[in-house]
């Protein structure tokens, strides 16, 4: 059972068991698969497990309920793109400028592989801190993090929960409205009520984490 | 963006004093509405990247919120450009463009 992030001489502090663990980890290798393509060499990474597409993808494949009004990803993100790539990625490196296409382009060019890279970093440490034991057989489920990794995790934990989102068609505040309602009639076995609870987690915990960080409680 | 329970209330002060552009310098990196931003994240990101006192970055971010962007700085274009890539690796949606 999870407990939330809490400042303890310096580290930030919270509880997360095994299964909860494992499926922030997977879902943070699945971003990474998505957005590690184009960095530049791509070097193959052990422990993405097995099958581990099925992880995020079953997930989002159950909100057949869910996606039938999704929408339209907002266009105004891949100004300058001249191709049409997943839209998970036109959020995760949206245009730099709305209405000038070639400016669009630029910073696309000059700052998306470069973007890529941070965040890629920050989920690998979400996997690899998710991952770690604990070190206290009497404490197992004790995640203890120091600053850097901290930030690391915020700012990782952010991008999976705008995939999630996009996947979710979160695109407006009365998105957010909708989903919570659907979601609350949702039948408890749904494989959309697991997305959208694994989603709420996600908030949680990113929530927990960034009021430990700024000290604001 | 995304209230989570016990977020404090906020001031609601419209100031203008802070987002007045200089004339000089008549680039602006906006800062988008999104839902599924933290309302607290995105204020940690104002008070972490632009050193903004809690109450400017608050103020930022609840203009974001409520009325769907923010100017969250001013100045030379290459700056503009910077700051753009910086919040874009935090996940928000930023643009930067010449202030008309």
């Amino acid at each position: 059972m999870a407990r939330a992030f809490s400042r303890r001489r310096g580290r930030l502090v919270a509880h997360l068991d095994r299964s909860e663990r494992a499926v922030v980890g997977q879902l943070a290798e699945q971003v990474l698969e998505l957005i590690e393509p184009a960095a530049g060499a791509p070097t193959p990474r052990e422990g993405v497990a097995e099958g581990s597409e099925d992880g995020f993808d079953a997930i989002v494949a159950g909100i057949g309920q869910l996606s039938t009004d999704v929408g339209e990803p907002a266009p105004e993100r891949s100004t300058g793109l001249e191709e049409d790539r997943d839209p998970a990625l036109d959020r995760l490196f949206p245009a730099g400028h709305r209405e000038d296409p070639e400016a669009a382009r630029e910073f696309r060019r000059l700052t998306e592989p470069g973007l890529r890279s941070r965040k890629a970093a920050n989920l690998r440490t979400v996997v690899q801190v998710m991952e770690r034991g604990s070190g206290n057989p009497a404490d197992p489920d004790r995640l203890s993090l120091d600053e850097g990794e901290a930030i690391a995790v915020l700012v990782g934990l952010t991008d999976i929960r705008l995939v999630m989102g996009e996947r979710l068609g979160l695109r407006t505040d009365e998105d957010a409205e909708r989903l919570d309602r659907v979601a609350a009639d949702l039948d408890g076995e749904d494989p959309a009520a697991f997305a959208v609870m694994l989603y709420d987690f996600l908030t949680w915990l990113q929530e927990s984490l960034g009021r430990a960080l700024s000290g604001d409680f | 963006m995304v209230v989570v329970v016990s977020v404090a209330p906020v001031e609601q002060e419209q100031t203008e004093s802070d987002l007045q552009v200089d004339p000089d310098v008549p680039w602006i990196t906006l800062v988008w509405n999104d839902p599924v931003n933290l309302m607290s994240y995105v204020t940690w990101v104002f008070r972490t990247h632009f050193g903004y006192d809690k109450e400017k970055a608050t103020r930022l971010m609840m203009d974001v919120h409520e009325k769907g962007r923010a100017v969250v700085s001013t100045g030379p274009k290459e700056q503009m450009e910077l700051d753009t890539e910086a919040m874009q690796g935090y996940g928000l949606w930023a643009t930067f463009q010449k202030d008309d």
